[in-house]
């Protein structure tokens, strides 16, 4: 079997299980703009005011971290479906398929970026419809490779504790720990510049701030050219670490 | 090509351990098994039978040693060998979240099948299988025999030159247990080689024509059943019904050291290492204790010859005539 023909047949079984379970297309597709129409709007209604965001409503401003999340809850939800695949045994069954280990581990990928690029394009096109958020159209290269490279490597990321913990309930607690951590201390939800200065510095350290910060200027040009591109350089430092430690995982599975 | 399906020379594998010993699953093992044989591994819990079959479907990597299979190296050519290989683990491996029938079409789309012999192949093992009732179930939505079912069906729908079984038969109902070892058969016949790792001795009887007996790592034993079996020749079994157990029996028989001692009602079944005449004075001893309703004397059956070699005390391990 080639390559293409591996990816494939990932690829088959990944959009099978999705689309033959709606509960996945809601986690997948719908959630994170459940939080923008939902959270966005009370907050702006309740708050948008007093936020220091000079000619912006929160809408416009939570529109990036709302994308962001989208990929850290897509690539939570695999590592979650990679924790059950191995618990049930199907993983290690697959692992003996006529493919190579990065043939499989490519194709999960690629499945979740095309996941990320079509829940970013509903969440978008919803914002804009609904809420009046136009996103800068110069804007749009950098908020798909933001989308793409941070799917990328939230997945990687993920991956290496799917693969690595053997037990349901530490996995469930440390996903948990993991998104009140990495959502709530960083610029997902709020600007940094009123908080404390530790909770600034640990956000500044949160590779889902510097995620969030590029969408950010992609989405509406909030933010500092050089500081969006360091924060861009350490995100893909970020990816290129995890993308090895989860192959490492995949191969220490021998 | 090589004449022989697998081919293991010297197989090590530790496992390390935080703060003990490395403990080493599989101790130096050699053998080969000629193609289109059932091939059984057969062991007590731990003696390195998953280990072995883990190493052959490069799921694990050996520490020493060499294994191929179909003449392509487990370790620098394992995409070779998976494209050779058709694996039922001994977990209950299945998708949980697809229907029977796209578990079905999935695995066969990982094996490069056109989606037209996808759909043929499918259609005609949920036929075998009895599957066609639940072929639009979701399989979390079955029965651990059901999920079993739908694990085991998949290996039947390509045509790989080598089928590894780990415990294929747990949960199965012994209807479909008898259907798929006739299928087995059929495979084998058919030119595939079979190889399974079971502790359902009958099932090995019956079903294969090379076995190796492993114990804690190593091979104790190695041949067909006929060639097994004369590693304890001067073992018999007895079976013995009585219409009322006679008091005191357990203790008078348990003198005798047997092979295997169960007494169940009152029903008895010895298996002992004596000479023929000697067990059947024995026969003829029990009978006048109380009224006989059943008596049957066998040879020795691999229940006994496995747990000859594989109990804890047994000594040293008997000459291996070779095959």
């Amino acid at each position: 079997m080639s390559a293409t023909a591996a990816i494939t047949a990932v690829l088959y079984r990944e959009a099978k299980v999705r689309a033959t379970n709606l509960t996945f297309l809601f986690w997948d597709l719908f959630h994170p703009l459940a939080y923008l129409l939902l959270f966005g709007v009370g907050v702006n209604a309740a708050l948008g005011l007093q936020l220091p965001l000079p000619g912006l409503d929160y809408h416009a401003f939570f529109l990036a971290g709302v994308l962001s999340m989208a990929s850290f809850g897509i690539a939570a939800n695999t590592a979650w479906s990679f924790f059950l695949d191995r618990d049930n045994g199907i993983f290690y069954e697959m692992l003996t398929y006529p493919m190579r280990r990065a043939e499989y581990l490519a194709a999960k990928v690629l499945f979740n970026l095309g996941v990320a690029v079509a829940q970013a394009a509903i969440t978008v096109g919803f914002a804009w419809t609904l809420l009046g958020v136009q996103p800068r159209l110069a804007g749009v290269p950098l908020l798909v490779a933001a989308v793409v490279v941070g799917t990328a490597g939230w997945f990687y990321f993920y991956a290496i504790f799917a693969l690595r913990i053997r037990r349901n309930d530490v996995f469930n607690t440390v996903t948990s720990v993991f998104y009140f951590l990495f959502l709530f201390a960083s610029s997902m939800f709020y600007p940094l510049e009123p908080l404390p200065a530790v909770f600034r510095a640990v956000a500044r350290a949160n590779p889902i701030t510097w995620q969030t910060d590029a969408l950010r200027y992609a989405t509406i040009g909030l933010g500092e050219p050089r500081t969006v591109a360091l924060e861009a350089m350490g995100f893909l430092a970020f990816t290129a670490v995890s993308f090895w430690f989860a192959v490492r995982s995949l191969q220490r599975e021998h | 090509m090589s004449e022989y399906a697998l081919e293991v020379e010297g197989l090590v594998k530790e496992f390390h351990r935080r703060d003990q010993p490395p403990l080493r699953a599989v101790d130096g093992l050699s053998f080969r098994v000629r193609r289109g044989c059932i091939f059984g591994l057969l062991g007590p819990n731990g003696a390195g039978k998953t280990t072995t079959l883990k190493i052959l479907t490069t799921l694990v990597r050996p520490t020493a040693g060499r294994a191929a299979v179909m003449g392509y190296d487990v370790l620098h050519q394992p995409l070779a060998v998976r494209r050779r290989i058709a694996v039922v683990l001994q977990e209950t491996a299945v998708d949980l979240f697809l229907s029977v029938r796209d578990n079905l079409l999935s695995y066969v789309r990982f094996h490069g099948l056109d989606r037209y012999e996808a759909r043929r192949r499918t259609a005609r093992a949920l036929e075998q299988f009895h599957l066609l009732d639940a072929a639009g179930s979701k399989v979390m939505d079955l029965s651990g025999g059901l999920r079993r079912r739908v694990q085991v069906a998949k290996v039947f729908l390509v045509d790989t030159p080598v089928v590894f079984l780990d415990e294929f038969s747990t949960g199965m109902d012994p209807i479909l247990k008898r259907e798929v070892m006739d299928r087995l058969r059929q495979e084998a016949a058919r030119g595939r080689t079979i190889v399974l790792t079971t502790q359902i001795l009958s099932e090995a009887e019956e079903l294969c024509d090379d076995i190796l007996i492993l114990h804690r790592g190593r091979p104790v034993a190695r041949g067909d059943l006929n060639t097994l079996k004369l590693l304890s020749k001067d073992v018999y079994e007895l079976s013995l019904t009585f219409d009322a157990l006679p008091a005191g029996l357990r203790e008078e028989l348990e003198q005798l050291a047997p092979v295997r001692l169960t007494i169940h009602n009152n029903s008895v079944e010895i298996a002992l290492r004596a000479e023929e005449s000697r067990v059947l004075e024995l026969a003829s001893a029990l009978a006048r204790r109380a009224q006989l309703l059943h008596l049957e004397v066998r040879g020795a059956s691999l229940e006994d010859i496995f747990l000859e070699l594989t109990r804890p005390t047994a000594g040293t391990v008997p000459e291996v005539p070779s095959v």
